[in-house]
């Protein structure tokens, strides 16, 4: 299809002024930071309802036109919204940034993909409420792609399952048709004169709902199958999100942040377990002191500077009230918390140095102000994770650090983050590789530390459960009847392949 | 009764499983969470109290036979140990399953279906009145040398029954002639029957031959009026189920009935038999079936089932509820527990919800390699325990051990109670 | 129809003929089935549904594998269970095998540090709770109590229960899943399929878990879920729960500084539904289940005397009933639900007790004094804590569905359908027992709270026909009712025994609307291209144009 055909296609189905194909454009959507190799789309479309997107991949199925469904703004790191095939339109949902209901008593919001946790978590303050995040997310990050993506949230005790807090969805699917799942799935069909409707508007929908107490909560099906599970991790080649309900935290009352500096990571995973165990914490992760640097610093010096003064572990840990005796609920874990510590052998810190725990929760615990912090050191950032438990840690860490050796990178300036989830059953391991971009050395030097650390980690048993760029063939590599079944799935729920082809498991149309 | 007096029994049943488990509330692991023998060694539901509830519905309602193949099988291959009943009896007061069973038997015996393993059994016990394929001129043997009153000719106010097991099993003797020394010892008027002692006839109304055991039992009764005895006393926990529990129930003849364990409870208590040796054992303590959950005090109840509130099922008047709440566990442990040096450790599945032997209700000599495996379950739970050797208080059970240890090659030292009691006197 | 011999041959090869059976009396025995009464189209108002043509005992996952291959090579459909209880156990229709998983009961691992266990579908909530505990772990145990499969409530059933507030909905729970699809094929989720251990449930990439199960499991009709790793969560508690108490009132003496059952109890259905709130937001609880209303508000403290006191029966009733302190406790206990606190340390324990104060100081609500005598501290502990007298639900009249059931946010207790379900419940009154609100529910289905909601038990005798025809008149009368005010049907379990045997179109209808359900049915195409599962009617029914399945 030609880039004019296409455009007019797409001005029949949203505005003329929300479709694109400016060269500026294309070009900031055919590549990103990682090392996936660039490629033009044809056009960007930015629909603005749930309608509009129904259209514009009924068009594609038609037309069998890729699409590249995003819904985070810049700078991206993980190739998944740089398209793989040839002609493809990216859909960028940003515009689609409503907040469309806060239940403060059921504690759920409902939000479109372009909603930002800058965005939600204000409004969701004013009722008392927040939603757990990723640790220190870009400005830009779409809530919905973090959660869809199955990020890590930093406090693994409301993570009762990897896909928290997703609860309800709607999709567009591959042939343009919607699907609503767990409660809201048969809820909102209404039938008229032997007809089977489509639909009803999201709004009616709950308005109905309310009036007989029933809420946006329960994730599971429709029927026998759990369709979310199916759009989880699955870059956009599902189906289209256009509108999910989360699970909203209470707003804690009272906060404290405790900082415990160590040298060597093993009593801190001790102490870990230990709080997972009791769920004695609220936000709970580990990082060495690079990564602590990275994300406090504003500016290269800074970052050399906090690099200096931090340990070279750091477990941070809040302690929250919330509720009917906050203060209670602190005062009593604080205490038990702190024997715990003692037990450990460690020792329970409001401050190392200069960073405070305000500093965290100000600052760590908040979507990172810009220029990303990713980027604040070197310019680049190239990230290895995976999921592994907590108890292989230090296995992957010596792993890391000899390839960054062997490969001749500084490994003191590798930052590393240890995030517990699903309750303390796994735990998120990454990697952060920063680099200056414009020095083709080192961009060679980070690229195959990249390539052979994958390689290594995943032999040792690092498990990419979210397969973007190279880690998709290592990754399905070691499952291939994982894989056929997910390209059976791929099938029925994107007949022609038009979602985000080439990514995953997905390269050849079926 | 008959089976199909329980038909709405057999409609309530909710088919929950509770039968083939422990009480839930007792599981300590996984190893030893299991209730049920037959299911365990044989796999599929009909091998259940459930099923077999299941069973006499299906042959009730006409879908299966008596004849059928196989069934006889299916319907014997089970201790009537009755665990499953207490584990059922957690939760519901109005189903029998042990009650189901039992009258599933008496149908198919009544119909000729019986295994042919009892044919030979059956032939010698018409002829020489006991279960072991022995002799009656040899029963009294065990008693040789030993100056008991003959009861049959004379009068005594104890009778001591030892049973067909002891009565025949050499390497037991030891058993029944210790009874008698402390009996006599402590001044008690006691005698024996003799060659004359009849068959129990409890195995038998286990193993469906309901026929069989009114006559045994009958005679059993007229030959303890005739000795004018109040009291009998049994070194066997078969035996002591029958006479507790069936014969009042069958023939309405209420005898004052002991386990020999609960004698000496009394007489230690009392002071007549006193301890001069230490005995530093580790022992456990297996509670035999019937001498436990299915030894209960039979209480005559005569009455109906009404509902209330509609559709509730409650009895009028209170009857008495055989859920292994009352049955002999205590006394044995007494006795365990007054030797000095002894140290007693419970198995995981004990009293009410022990695990079976493996002897019961005919399997023994019907279904060897079922029982034994039985055995070996629960010699491998005593093990468990850390214990040296194994105590029960039932011959059946202890030579069932015996012969399982034997079969594995294995040592574990198997008492009764009665054995411990004569080393340390 | 009796297999072909050549087929028996075959799949006796597979298990051995120790463990394959055509015996009719075996066959019979897994016919029955709680509720078979309530379906008379198949059961003729007995208690046998269809009965299997063969049962397979099989051994391990490489003999499923081969029975269900050998299933797609001759056509033959086959049914599956773990402990087999409910309608959904029995095969839905006649031709079809059935394999009794029981020989598959291994607990393969109990990861201790990062809190899972490997359990295969035989092992039972009891099994994994007595071994958990010795490590200072718990497991999630199904409302259907301590003797169901651990593994079929997480991926083939329903699954939630009391607990799910601290434990959350044990579909959340699974971790890895080896699964034999209905074409023989051995699916392993996660890290599993990657050859990494159990830990992890998703991916790379999208879950194929969501095929696993939805709303529901499989039910046995879709393919045999042979392994799974379930996420545990903590127990302060002795490594082993001492047990006391004469049977059948077992009771369980826990540390006081750590462990107390309170039943907590409110002066209306609002206040109800605000401390549910409240309870949610300051996260506090182990276990919390409106439990024992199950025999009616008019009537549960009655029963509570006399389950949990070895020497009284069910004939006591009556005399209970009469008794002015029994009816001061009946009123007392009208609007109360069972919340069991379990501090990690004594200080949190000292905390929740703190909140609840302070939670029924702001509802106007009291703490039932009868709960804090020691024996009934005691027995409620144990109780909720293993659920092992859930056979109990039958002990009135040895049947019992549900019927007026609701499952939304803690308002719904304040939206007058408890009242509701009272009165349909009390119209038929006689034919099933008359026990008064009947409603027993989670207090949260959901880890955190969430939805919550009840079942509302009805007691009827299986053995009294007039009875099993009340039971299902106001079974269909209560979802009637439901579905004039738009809510979702209530009666569940007669739906689910309907659903699984016969073609209901109207329940199948909305238990699975149709729209969404096409997918279901898609995937069911595409992974059972043979149709060997069992097909209950959840999976087979097809939709029409206008909106019921077919
Ligand atoms: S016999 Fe009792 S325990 Fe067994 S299934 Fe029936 S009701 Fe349950
Ligand atoms: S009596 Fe024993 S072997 Fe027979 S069904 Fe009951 S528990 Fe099983």
């Amino acid at each position: 299809m030609s880039t004019s055909n296409c455009k007019e296609a797409l001005a029949q189905i949203v505005d003329g002024e929300h479709v694109c194909d400016n060269p500026e454009v294309i070009a900031a959507y055919a590549s990103d930071n990682s090392f996936d190799p660039p490629k033009k789309p044809l056009a960007v479309v930015r629909p603005t309802d749930s309608s509009q997107v129904q259209a514009l991949v009924a068009w594609a199925y038609k037309t069998k036109t890729p699409l590249v469904p995003v819904s985070s703004g810049p700078p991206h790191f993980l190739g998944d919204t740089v398209p793989a095939a040839e002609g493809a339109v990216i859909v960028d949902l940003s515009r689609m940034n409503k907040i469309i209901m806060i239940d403060r008593r059921n504690r759920v919001v409902i939000i479109e993909p372009g909603v930002t946790y800058n965005m939600v978590q204000p409004a969701l303050a004013r009722e008392g409420l927040r939603l757990s995040m990723p640790l220190m997310p870009r400005a830009t990050k779409s809530v919905l792609g973090s959660v869809l993506e199955r990020e890590p949230i930093t406090n693994p005790r409301y993570a009762w399952s990897l896909t928290e807090p997703l609860r309800c969805l709607e999709a567009v699917l591959g042939d343009g048709s919607r699907l609503r799942t767990g409660e809201m799935a048969g809820a909102s069909i209404s039938t008229s004169a032997g007809q089977v409707m489509d639909y009803a508007p999201l709004e009616e929908v709950l308005e109905k709902r309310r009036k007989i107490q029933e809420t946006v909560l329960y994730q599971y099906g429709p029927g026998q199958f759990n369709y979310y599970k199916l759009v989880s991790a699955a870059q956009g080649t599902m189906g289209i999100v256009t509108w999910a309900s989360l699970r909203c935290e209470v707003l804690p009352e009272v906060e404290k942040f405790f900082l415990v500096p160590a040298p060597k990571i093993a009593p801190l995973i001790d102490f870990a377990y230990r709080l997972l165990r009791l769920r004695f914490h609220d936000a709970l992760f580990i990082v060495n002191g690079a990564r602590l640097a990275f994300m406090l610093g504003e500016n290269r010096d800074q970052i050399t500077r906090y690099q200096q003064e931090l340990p070279p572990w750091v477990l941070i840990l809040g302690v929250a009230g919330r509720g009917l005796l906050p203060r209670d609920k602190v005062s009593f874990l604080e205490k038990d918390i702190k024997d715990i510590a003692q037990h450990c052998g460690i020792d329970l810190k409001s401050n190392i140095g200069s960073v405070h725990g305000d500093h965290i929760n100000d600052l760590v615990l908040k979507p990172s102000p810009d220029p990303y912090w990713k980027l604040r050191s070197k310019g680049g950032c190239q990230d290895i994770f995976f999921l592994s438990t907590l108890n292989r840690a230090s296995e992957f860490i010596s792993t890391m650090v000899s390839e960054a050796t062997a490969h001749g990178y500084t490994a003191s300036d590798i930052g590393m983050y240890i995030q517990p989830t699903h309750l303390g059953t796994s735990c998120h391991m990454e990697f952060n590789l920063p680099f200056h971009p414009a020095a083709e050395h080192e961009v060679q030097t980070v690229k195959e530390l990249y390539q052979s650390a994958s390689y290594a980690l995943s032999g040792q048993g690092a498990f990419f459960s979210r397969p973007y760029g190279m880690w998709s063939s290592i990754a399905f590599g070691r499952n291939p009847m994982h894989t056929d079944v997910l390209r059976k799935i791929k099938a029925l729920f994107d007949p022609h392949y038009i979602l985000n082809p080439g990514k995953l498991c997905f390269q050849d149309t079926p | 009764m008959g089976l199909e007096d329980f038909k709405a029994m057999v409609h309530r049943c909710s088919r929950c499983s509770y039968c083939k488990w422990i009480p839930f509330a007792h599981v300590k692991s996984w190893r030893f969470a299991k209730g049920c023998p037959s299911i365990e060694y044989h796999s599929f539901q009909s091998y259940s109290a459930s099923g077999r509830l299941c069973i006499s519905l299906a042959l009730l309602e006409e879908r299966i036979s008596c004849f059928d193949e196989g069934l006889p099988d299916i319907v014997f291959k089970c201790m009537l140990d009755g665990c499953c009943d207490v584990a059922c009896k957690v939760c519901r007061y109005d189903l029998e399953p042990l009650e189901v069973m039992r009258n599933l038997r008496f149908r198919l015996i009544d119909n000729g279906c019986f295994p042919i393993q009892d044919i030979p059994l059956i032939d010698n016990l018409r002829k020489e009145d006991n279960m072991m394929m022995a002799r009656k001129a040899d029963r009294a043997n065990w008693a040789a040398g030993l100056s008991l009153k003959d009861l049959t000719t004379e009068k005594a106010d104890v009778v001591l029954h030892v049973g067909c097991r002891l009565s025949f099993d050499e390497e037991l003797w030891r058993i029944p002639q210790t009874a008698v020394t402390l009996l006599l010892d402590a001044g008690v008027d006691v005698g024996i029957l003799g060659r004359d002692e009849n068959c129990c006839g409890g195995r038998l109304y286990d193993m469906g031959y309901r026929g069989e055991f009114l006559k045994y039992a009958e005679n059993n009764i007229d030959a303890w009026r005739n000795a004018g005895a109040t009291t009998v006393v049994t070194t066997c926990s078969d035996c002591y189920h029958a006479f507790k529990r069936l014969y009042p129930e069958e023939l309405h003849a209420p005898m004052n009935v002991l386990h020999i364990t609960e004698f000496l409870e009394q007489l230690i208590a009392k002071g007549k038999i006193a301890f001069k040796k230490s005995l530093p054992l580790k022992i456990t303590y297996h509670d035999p079936c019937h001498l436990g959950r299915r030894g209960e005090p039979y209480i005559p109840w005569e009455g109906r089932q009404k509902k209330i509130r509609g559709q509730i099922l409650v009895y009028e008047p209170r009857k008495p509820r055989n859920n292994g709440a009352c049955g002999v566990y205590d006394a044995p442990r007494n006795v365990l527990r007054s030797i000095p040096g002894i140290q007693l450790f419970e198995m995981e599945r004990n009293r009410e919800f022990a695990w079976c032997c493996g002897a019961g209700a005919g399997v023994r000599e019907r279904y060897p390699e079922f029982s034994f495996w039985t055995a070996g379950e629960r010699i491998e739970e005593a093990y468990a325990t850390g214990a040296e050797a194994l105590v029960s208080a039932c011959p059946h059970c202890e030579r069932n051990f015996l012969d399982a240890l034997d079969q594995r090659g294995d040592s574990l030292k198997v008492f009764d109670v009665l054995d411990l009691v004569r080393e340390a006197r | 129809m009796p297999l072909e011999r050549e087929v028996y041959k075959e799949l006796e090869s597979v298990v051995g003929p120790e463990h394959i059976t055509e015996e009719p009396a075996t066959l019979f025995s897994y016919a029955y089935q709680w509720m078979a009464e309530l379906v008379p189209d198949v059961s003729g108002g007995g208690k046998f549904f269809d009965r299997p043509e063969a049962v397979l005992v099989p051994g391990g996952v490489e003999e499923v594998q081969a029975i269900v291959r050998l299933c797609n090579r001759y056509g033959l459909k086959f049914h599956v269970y773990s402990t087999g209880w409910g309608p959904w156990a029995a095969p839905p229709s006649g031709g079809q095998i059935l394999l009794d998983l029981r020989r598959m009961n291994r607990i393969l691992e109990i990861d201790e540090q990062n809190m899972f266990a490997v359990v295969e579908p035989y092992v039972v909530a009891a099994q994994l709770q007595a071994e958990a505990m010795k490590r200072g772990l718990n497991v999630h145990i199904s409302g259907a109590g301590a003797g169901t499969s651990v593994l079929a409530n997480a991926c083939c059933f329903q699954g939630g229960g009391p607990d799910c507030i601290y434990f959350d909905s044990p579909q959340n729970s699974i971790l890895s899943i080896e699964w034999v699809m209905p074409t023989g094929d051995i699916l392993r989720t996660g890290s599993l399929g990657s050859g990494l251990g159990w830990f992890c449930a998703e991916g790379p990439g999208p879950s194929t878990q969501g095929i696993i199960r939805g709303a529901l499991g499989g039910s046995g009709g879709w393919g045999v879920v042979t392994k799974i790793a379930i996420r545990l969560v903590h127990w302060p508690g002795p490594p082993v729960m001492p047990i006391e108490g004469t049977v059948p009132a077992y009771r369980t003496k826990l540390p006081a500084d750590q462990f107390r059952a309170t039943f907590p109890a409110f002066p209306s259905w609002q206040s109800f539904a605000d401390a549910i709130y409240h309870i949610y937001d300051s996260e506090i609880g182990y276990i919390a289940h409106r439990q024992y209303v199950m025999w009616g508000d008019e009537l549960q403290a009655a029963f509570l005397k006399i389950v949990s006191d070895p020497d009284r029966q069910l004939c006591d009733l009556e005399e209970l009933l009469h008794m002015p302190e029994i009816q001061k406790l009946t009123d007392e206990m009208r609007r109360c639900f069972q919340l069991i606190l379990v501090g990690m340390t004594p200080r949190d324990l000292e905390y929740q007790l703190k909140v609840l104060d302070r939670i029924l100081e702001q509802t106007g609500g009291w703490n039932v004094a009868l709960v804090n005598e020691p024996a009934m501290q005691q027995y409620v502990l144990l109780y909720m804590m293993r659920l092992c007298f859930k056979n109990l639900n039958f002990t009135a009249t040895g049947g019992f569905i549900d019927t007026y059931n609701s499952v939304a946010s803690p308002d719904i207790w304040a939206s007058g359908e408890i009242e509701a379900g009272k009165k349909l419940l009390k119209k038929y009154a006689g034919r099933i027992a008359d026990a008064g609100d009947q409603a027993m529910g989670p207090i949260a289905g959901q880890g955190g709270g969430g939805v919550t909601g009840w079942e509302d038990f009805l007691f009827y005798d299986p053995h009294d026909p007039d009875s099993v025809q009340a039971a299902i008149e106001v079974s269909d009368e209560g979802d009637r009712l439901k579905a004039q005010q738009g809510r979702p049907p209530g009666g569940m379990l007669l739906g689910l025994a309907r659903t699984t045997h016969t073609e209901e179109k109207v329940r199948a209808q909305k238990l699975v609307h149709a729209r969404e359900y096409q997918w279901q049915r898609k995937l069911k195409q595409i992974f059972d291209p043979n149709g060997i599962g069992s097909g209950n009617y959840l999976w087979a029914a097809e939709p029409s144009t206008n909106g019921e399945s077919t």
